[in-house]
């Protein structure tokens, strides 16, 4: 009997469709540290309170799955917005990386992390919730042999190209995402520049935390909705940050999908016991080889 | 003025003495450790409490009230420890109840064993935790040693031997497992067709479908807590395996989350557990209208039934024995308990058969439940519905060879 393609095949889509969802994660990630220069640690968080938002909206309120998509991806962006303008505000203005700005954002990165998990319990409890959408308008696709993509991996594919397409097209061809990229760059020249530096903070926070939302709403169906949802969709979109280059937005991406296929791959043909150690595995090779990361850029400081 | 400083500390500290041994004094202390953390968790928890409160409100235990503490474990092993300890060595309870998980139960069984203080399990099915050989430890559930059994020759006879196995990393999904694993080989002489060791908290099950799928197997063996499983439940079909391939749940698969969270993927699915709401003995009729009308509990599953015939079994071995409640016969009377909740036989509750215990510490004496019913989801969802297939009683060395 001859090695299995039609389900090696299956594998590489399987993880490319969950990698796309930790690219979308990972690409919040990485535009609040390309725009902030801080690590956001509640962002698992963000897309917890995404996943709820959208199963309210689509159980609760009756909206049509894709209206409850859109309608998760405002009211987070909203909520990280509101959480940034009270609770980070200070430290971003006064900056990130190595600075004792910087460390204290991790800390209350932390902190908002626990205090989120907690009004989420206190809202919804510790039930997981079965998230079922109509998605009879989707086709499931075929491939050789008996390989299917439920719909919901379709979707996936679908809606996440559309938000990448999305995001590029604003940041590059709009001047509000030009006014963005210009903050990214350089805070004080951008407020010399007359931009208003704290709404472009507070909007970046925003889509970072709406793109968390639409990868809740679409690993919903896929998976169920519970609290304890955010801890390892952060770890794994961390490392796909880092893999695809901290900072990096089609890194992010990159990384992901990268995670995504390694992960499946690694649960298919080595072991399924410990399958979230691949992520963490690829995370060290490609820094062994790579420091800065697949797409990321090697920036020396001089001392 | 130093003596007299002296003696009025003395004083105080003979009171204080005095008071802590009033309040020890009379109350039957029992410490009550559960996982607590769904709405059915919660419900449960509270049953045993409110049971507890109607036996004091008609007169307690020959006079004595039972003064119960409940704590929440989450499923955790070090939490469950740690309640286990605090219950023991703080409160200095007579008696514990728990756990409900058995990665808890097993190292809870070495702390009672210690301190000698006799524990009820309310719901773990890991064979081992009677095969410890602790003299301290009762359990009222059927243990998965028998669930092994009853699943292996229904599935066998009437479904195949080509098994597919997904084992969860949970205590009691590993001893499901093995325990499945077996029985399949020790009556038909096979080995899982597909075998998958997940994660506990595992939520993508898609590339071993893929690869159950390719198997062509008969079934497909889900050992895994709720949430879990009906994750596996609701992929299995996405990945496109037919309805032909039957589910075969391991006990979790009693807990309502499967058939809410699994909807429609739940129908079909079978598995062994101690009760089933679809039981239409009198005695269970009236045990799912309670849960219903005190809890909002729809179809109330086997760790209702089993807290449930704890607390009766519980009653009725302290109302058995004699205590004599003070500060200085705390060890005499935790043995006496012991002895007492030991000499219970042919306890009929809702158990689907008769309970007994005897004084021996082995698995034949302390597991209790020897019966085993077969149950099959006939409908998924919130308003999910089941059907009894089968009422097995096993031999009290069944699953020991």
């Amino acid at each position: 009997m001859g090695f299995d393609y039609n389900s090696l095949l299956a594998f590489i889509i399987f993880g490319v469709t969950i990698g796309v969802v930790y690219g979308i994660v990972a690409l919040g990630i990485s535009l609040i540290y390309s725009g902030l220069d801080i690590v956001h640690f509640a962002h698992g968080e963000m897309y917890m309170f995404g996943a709820f938002f959208g199963l309210v909206l689509a159980h609760n309120v009756g909206l049509p799955y894709p209206v409850a998509l859109i309608g998760a991806m405002v009211l987070t962006a909203l909520l990280g917005m509101a959480v940034e303008r009270v609770f980070y505000r200070r430290l971003t203005r006064a900056g990130g990386g190595y600075t004792v700005a910087g460390m204290g954002m991790i800390i209350c990165g932390f902190g908002m992390s626990v205090a989120l998990v907690n009004v989420a319990y206190f809202i919804w409890g510790a039930e997981a919730e079965p998230f079922r959408a109509n998605l009879d308008y989707i086709p499931r696709l075929q491939f050789s042999g008996d390989i299917e993509v439920p719909e919901s991996y379709v979707l996936t594919a679908i809606i996440s190209v559309v938000l990448m397409a999305g995001l590029h097209y604003f940041l590059r061809h709009t001047k509000t995402g030009l006014a963005v990229r210009a903050v990214a760059h350089n805070k004080d020249i951008a407020y010399l520049m007359g931009i208003n530096v704290p709404l472009m903070i507070s909007l970046i926070f925003g889509l970072a935390c709406g793109l968390a939302a639409a990868a809740g709403v679409l690993i919903g169906p896929m998976q169920s909705v519970q609290v304890e949802m955010g801890y390892l969709m952060l770890m794994k979109a961390f490392a796909a940050a880092v893999v695809g280059g901290f900072g990096s937005l089609p890194g992010a991406i990159l990384g992901g999908i990268m995670v995504g296929v390694f992960e499946n791959l690694g649960a298919a043909y080595i072991s399924p016991s410990h399958k979230d150690i691949y992520a963490f595995l690829l995370l060290i090779l490609v820094l062994m080889f790579k420091p800065s990361g697949l797409l990321g850029i090697e920036a020396k400081v001089k001392a | 003025m130093h003596l007299k400083k002296k003696v009025i500390a003395g004083v105080v500290a003979a009171g204080v003495g005095l008071t802590a041994s009033a309040a020890f004094a009379d109350d039957i202390r029992v410490g009550i450790t559960m996982r607590m953390v769904s709405e059915n968790g919660q419900a449960y928890g509270q049953m045993v409490m409110d049971e507890i409160d109607a036996i004091n409100a008609s007169g307690g235990i020959n006079g004595n009230m039972i003064k119960a503490t409940l704590m929440n474990d989450e499923c955790k092993s070090d939490k469950g420890v740690a309640n286990a300890n605090k219950l023991i060595f703080q409160e200095k309870i007579h008696l514990l109840i728990g756990s409900t998980c058995s990665s808890v139960s097993l190292p809870i069984v070495d702390v009672t064993a210690k301190a000698g203080v006799a524990q009820m399990i309310p719901h773990s099915t890991n064979a081992k935790i009677t095969q410890k050989g602790s003299e301290w430890v009762f359990r009222i559930p059927v243990s998965g040693r028998y669930y092994g059994g009853v699943n292996a020759k229904y599935v066998g006879e009437n479904i195949g031997t080509k098994i597919a196995y997904i084992c969860a990393a949970d205590a009691a999904s590993v001893g499901d497992c093995a325990n499945m694993e077996k029985q399949m080989r020790s009556r038909f002489g096979v080995d899982p067709a597909y075998r998958a060791d997940v994660q506990e908290k595992e939520v993508d099950f898609r590339s071993h479908m893929q690869k159950i799928k390719s198997a062509n197997v008969d079934g497909i063996l889900v050992a895994a807590l709720a949430e879990t499983m009906a994750r596996a439940l609701v992929q299995s079909y996405e990945a496109g395996i037919g309805e032909d391939v039957r589910r075969i749940g391991s006990s979790s698969a009693s807990n309502a989350p499967v058939p809410k969270i699994a909807g429609d993927a739940a129908k079909g699915v079978f598995f062994t557990a101690a009760y089933a709401a679809a039981d239409d003995r009198p005695i269970a009729k009236l045990f799912n209208e309670m849960t219903r009308q005190r809890y909002g509990i729809h179809a109330p599953d086997h760790d209702f039934s089993q807290a449930y015939d704890l607390v009766r079994i519980m009653e009725m071995a302290l109302k058995s024995t004699d205590l004599e409640l003070s500060s200085s016969s705390l060890a005499a009377d935790r043995t006496a308990i012991r002895d007492a909740i030991a000499s219970v036989e042919g306890y009929e509750g809702l158990a689907s058969g008769p309970i007994s215990f005897c004084a021996a510490p082995t698995p034949q004496c302390r597991d209790g439940n020897r019966t085993a019913v077969l149950i099959g989801y006939t409908k998924g969802g919130e308003d999910f519905e089941t059907e009894v297939l089968a009422r097995v009683t096993m031999e009290p060395d069944f699953g020991l060879e």
